[in-house]
C-alpha cells in the first residue's frame, strides 16, 4: 500500500507551474498558504495525508479511549497508517509524535497556545548558552497578535509573565475545579499562575463553534472549536485560488544548474510518480519531515542534502523533554472533562536562576486526567492495581486528578539529530527518518527541580498523593531546530526570513527553523514565524527569481 | 475472533476476574464483559483480536494469578492487550459507569460571558500586584520586575 488511498484535489488543478509550492498542509503550511493566496500568489500544496472530516473523530463515542490508543494515537509508529512515515526512534530517549493530514499535527494537538518569552530569543546574551535568535520578541509580537486573531485564541490579557500587548481575541476558557484548587494554592504561595491561552474557542468565532469541554481534544475536535489549519486557514486559501493535493507524498525537491529549486517529485497512492513545477518551494513538513526531505533531496550539486552546506540539516533536534506530576485529591474534580489544552499555567520558575544548578526553565501547564480506561490502566508514573483493590484504585483517581505538565527548555546539541534510516522505509519505499536524541544534563537537572516544585504546588493544593513521571517517553510533541535560522550561512540553514542560504527560492517555515526551543509549547511561535516569512515573500515577490 | 466475542471462553473469564473481581460493591469483570462488550472492543480495535485469541488459546491452567505473572514476565505485550480488553469492556458498561459515578464525556458548552469566579475571589490579585516577572533582555541582565 502507498501513501493514503486516494489523491484529493481541493481547488483547481494547476496546469502550469505554481508560483509557490508548499510541502505539508499542517500548521505552518496552512499559515503561509493563506497569506500568499490572499495576496494573489498561485499556491499549490502537496500533503501526504488526507483531509479529515470532523465526523471521523471519536471523542463523542464510547470507543474514544480505545481508538485513542491506536487509530488516533499521536505516534506515527503506533498508528502506522499508509500516509504516516515510521520513525526509527530506538536511539532516542523520547518518541516523536505527529499527525499526517490537512491541519497537520494540530489535528491532535492539545491547543495550548503560549508564546515564547523575550528572554527565549536571547539565551546566548543572557545565559551564555546556545545562540541568540536573529529576531526579538518585539519583532515577532505583531505576528503573534495577527496569528492569534486568525486562530481564535481564548485567554486573559495582562499576564505579568509577558510584556504588555493586545489581549487575546476571546475571553478565557473555564479553569475547572482542579484549576481552581491549584490557583488558590498558588495565590497562597505567592506563585505565578494565569489562565492558559488556548487555540480553542470560548465563544462562536469566524463561523466555528465554541468548546463543549468534552476533553477529547487530543483525538481531534468534533466541534471544530479547537483550531487547526484545515478549519482556520485552508478554506480561505482555497477560496483565494490555492490548490491543495492530498495523498501526495513528496520524495525530493529538484534543483537546476543555476542552483534554484524547480519543484518537487511526488508519489500518489498507486505508486505513480508526478512532478510539480514551481518558481519557489516552501517546506512545511515539521521538524522531522523537513530535514528528512532535504536529506532525501541530495544530488551531485548537493551531496549532503539540499540547503546543507552548513552541515546542520537534521542536527540540533529539540523535543522538550517532558515530566508529569499528578496530584490526587479527595474531592471529585470531574477531571475527565475540560479542554485538554492547559487550564492554567505557571511561569514562576521560568527564568534562569543559576543557584538551581542549571540554566533556563520550564513552563507548567495543568491538564485534565482522562476517562475510566485511563484511570484503570497503569498510570504515566506506572501505578497499577489489580485484584479487589482495583476498584478503590479507580475510584481514587477517576476525576480526582490534576496534572502539571512540565516543558523544559531543551538546549540545542548537534548530536541530537535526524538522519535517513539505512533500512526502514515508508509505504512509498522512501527512507524513514532515524533519530538520535538524548536528554542533556541541564534538562535532567531542570526537570528534577521543577518536579519538586510542582509537587509542592499540588501538595499545597491539597493532594493526598503525588505521582511523578520523570521523563515521559511518548512526549515528542514539539519537533524543533533541525534547519535553524541565523544570519551566518556557515552556522545556519535559513536566514532570518526563513529563506535557505544555499537556495534562494527555497524556504523552511515549520518548527525546524527554531534557533532554540524556549520552554513553552511552540505552535503559536511556529505560526507567527510562518506569517512573518509569508509577509516577506509577498513584499519581495517581484525580486524572486523566476525558474519557469 | 468471532468465537471469543460470541461467548467469552472460560479462560478469558478467569483471567478477567483475577484482574477485576467482584469487590467493594462492584461486579466481577466476567459478569460484565460478555460477548457484546467483547464485540464492542474488538470492533473498535480489530488489532486486539489476535492477542486475545493467543491468550485464550494457551494451554489450560488452574491458577489465573500464575498465568498473569507468566504473561507479565514472558509476554508483556499480550498482558497489556488483555488489560485493555478487560477495562475497555468493563468501563463501557452503563451499569458500571453508574456505579463509579462517571457519566461519560458530556457536552458542557462554555459560557464565555460568565465572569470568572477566580477573578471575583481575587486569586489573581497577588500575581498582578507583584508586577512583571519576565526577564527583559534589553535591561542588561536585570529582570523587569
Ligand atoms: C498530540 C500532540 C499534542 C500537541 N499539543 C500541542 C499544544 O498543546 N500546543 C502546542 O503549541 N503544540 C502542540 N503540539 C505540537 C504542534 O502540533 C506542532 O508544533 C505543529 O503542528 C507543528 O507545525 P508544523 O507546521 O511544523 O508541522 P505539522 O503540523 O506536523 O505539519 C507537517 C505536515 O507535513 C506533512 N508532510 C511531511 N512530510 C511530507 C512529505 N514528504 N510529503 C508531503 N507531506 C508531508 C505531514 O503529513 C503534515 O501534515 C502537539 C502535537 C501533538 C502530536
Ligand atoms: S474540549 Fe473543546 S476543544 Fe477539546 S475536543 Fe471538546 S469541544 Fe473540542
Amino acid at each position: 500500500m502507498n501513501v493514503s488511498a486516494e489523491v484529493g484535489v481541493s481547488g483547481d488543478r494547476p496546469d502550469g507551474p505554481a508560483d509557490v509550492l508548499i510541502i505539508g498542509a499542517g500548521a505552518s503550511g496552512g499559515v503561509v498558504a493563506r497569506r500568499l493566496a490572499e495576496a494573489g500568489i498561485r499556491v499549490v500544496c502537496l500533503e501526504q495525508g488526507a483531509w479529515h472530516d470532523r465526523t471521523e473523530y471519536r471523542g463523542a463515542e464510547l470507543d474514544w479511549e480505545l481508538t485513542a490508543r491506536r487509530q488516533w494515537s499521536s505516534s506515527p509508529n503506533i498508528r502506522a497508517l499508509p500516509e504516516d512515515y515510521p520513525v526509527d526512534d530506538e536511539r532516542s530517549d523520547v518518541s516523536p509524535l505527529m499527525f499526517a493530514g490537512v491541519g497537520g499535527s494540530m489535528i491532535l494537538f492539545a491547543g495550548a497556545w503560549p508564546r515564547m518569552l523575550p528572554s527565549d530569543f536571547r539565551v546566548r546574551s543572557l545565559d551564555g548558552v546556545a545562540d541568540d535568535w536573529p529576531l526579538t520578541y518585539e519583532d515577532l509580537r505583531p505576528y503573534y497578535e495577527r496569528s492569534d486573531r486568525q486562530i481564535g485564541v481564548s485567554g486573559l490579557g495582562g499576564d505579568p509573565a509577558y510584556p504588555p500587548g493586545e489581549d487575546p481575541p476571546l475571553p478565557p476558557l473555564p479553569i475547572g475545579a482542579g484549576g481552581l484548587r491549584v490557583a488558590r494554592a498558588h495565590s497562597r504561595l505567592g506563585w505565578h499562575w494565569w489562565p492558559e491561552p488556548n487555540a480553542i474557542l470560548s465563544a462562536p468565532y469566524d463561523g466555528r463553534n465554541r468548546c463543549v469541554q468534552r476533553g477529547t481534544c487530543m483525538q481531534g475536535c468534533g466541534e471544530g472549536a479547537k483550531a487547526s489549519t484545515d478549519l482556520t486557514h485552508w478554506p480561505r486559501a482555497i477560496a483565494h485560488g490555492a490548490t491543495l493535493i492530498t495523498g501526495a507524498r513528496v520524495s525530493r525537491i529538484e534543483t537546476n544548474s543555476a542552483g534554484l529549486a524547480t519543484g518537487a517529485h511526488w508519489i500518489d497512492g498507486a505508486g505513480t510518480e508526478h512532478f510539480q513545477r514551481a518558481n519557489a518551494v516552501v517546506v512545511a513538513a515539521n521538524g522531522i519531515g523537513t530535514p528528512r526531505l532535504l536529506l532525501m533531496s541530495s544530488s551531485e550539486a548537493h551531496p549532503d542534502g539540499l540547503a546543507n552546506s552548513s552541515g546542520l540539516v537534521g542536527r540540533r533536534l529539540m523535543m522538550h523533554p517532558f515530566a508529569n506530576v499528578t496530584g490526587l485529591f479527595d474531592e471529585q474534580l470531574e477531571s475527565w472533562q475540560g479542554h485538554f489544552g492547559c487550564s492554567i499555567e505557571s511561569f514562576e520558575f521560568y527564568e534562569t536562576d543559576e543557584r538551581r544548578g542549571f540554566v533556563r526553565g520550564a513552563k507548567w501547564g495543568l491538564a485534565p486526567t482522562g476517562g475510566p480506561v485511563n484511570a484503570a490502566l497503569p498510570s504515566r508514573a506506572g501505578a497499577q492495581v489489580w485484584g479487589a483493590d482495583h476498584h478503590l484504585h479507580v475510584r481514587s483517581r477517576l476525576g480526582h486528578g490534576a496534572s502539571w505538565g512540565l516543558f523544559g527548555e531543551d538546549l540545542p546539541d548537534e548530536e541530537n539529530r535526524v538522519t535517513l534510516s539505512a533500512t526502514a522505509t515508508d509505504s512509498s519505499g522512501l527512507a524513514a527518518p532515524e533519530l538520535q536524541y538524548s536528554v542533556s544534563e541541564n534538562s535532567r537537572r531542570m526537570l528534577d527541580f521543577h518536579i519538586e516544585k510542582a509537587s509542592e504546588s499540588l501538595t499545597e493544593a491539597g493532594a493526598h498523593t503525588i505521582e511523578v513521571d520523570r521523563l515521559m517517553r511518548y512526549s515528542g510533541w514539539h519537533l524543533l531546530g533541525t534547519a535553524r535560522m541565523g544570519t551566518d550561512p556557515t552556522t545556519s540553514v535559513v536566514d532570518e526570513w526563513n529563506r535557505a542560504h544555499d537556495v534562494p527560492n527555497l524556504f523552511v517555515v515549520d518548527g525546524s527553523c527554531f534557533v532554540t526551543s524556549g520552554g513553552v509549547n511552540p505552535t503559536s511561535t511556529i505560526c507567527a514565524l510562518a506569517l512573518r516569512a509569508a509577509d516577506r515573500m509577498v513584499e519581495r515577490r517581484h525580486d524572486q527569481p523566476v525558474v519557469w | 475472533m468471532n468465537e471469543i466475542s460470541d461467548e467469552p471462553p472460560a479462560a478469558f473469564a478467569a483471567l478477567a476476574d483475577a484482574l477485576v473481581p467482584a469487590a467493594h460493591g462492584m461486579p466481577a469483570a466476567s459478569t460484565v464483559v460478555d460477548g457484546n462488550r467483547l464485540a464492542f472492543v474488538v470492533q473498535a480495535r480489530p488489532d486486539l483480536a489476535d492477542p486475545l485469541a493467543a491468550i485464550v488459546a494457551m494451554p489450560m491452567f488452574d491458577d489465573p494469578a500464575t498465568r498473569l505473572d507468566e504473561l507479565a514476565a514472558q509476554h508483556p505485550e499480550l498482558l497489556a492487550a488483555l488489560h485493555l480488553v478487560v477495562v475497555a469492556g468493563y468501563y463501557s458498561d452503563p451499569h458500571v459507569r453508574t456505579l463509579i459515578g462517571y457519566p461519560g464525556q458530556i457536552v458542557r458548552p462554555v459560557s464565555a460571558l460568565d465572569y470568572p469566579a477566580y477573578l471575583d475571589e481575587g486569586l489573581l490579585d497577588r500575581v498582578i500586584e507583584r508586577g512583571p516577572i519576565w526577564r527583559d533582555p534589553t535591561a542588561t541582565g536585570h529582570d523587569s520586575a
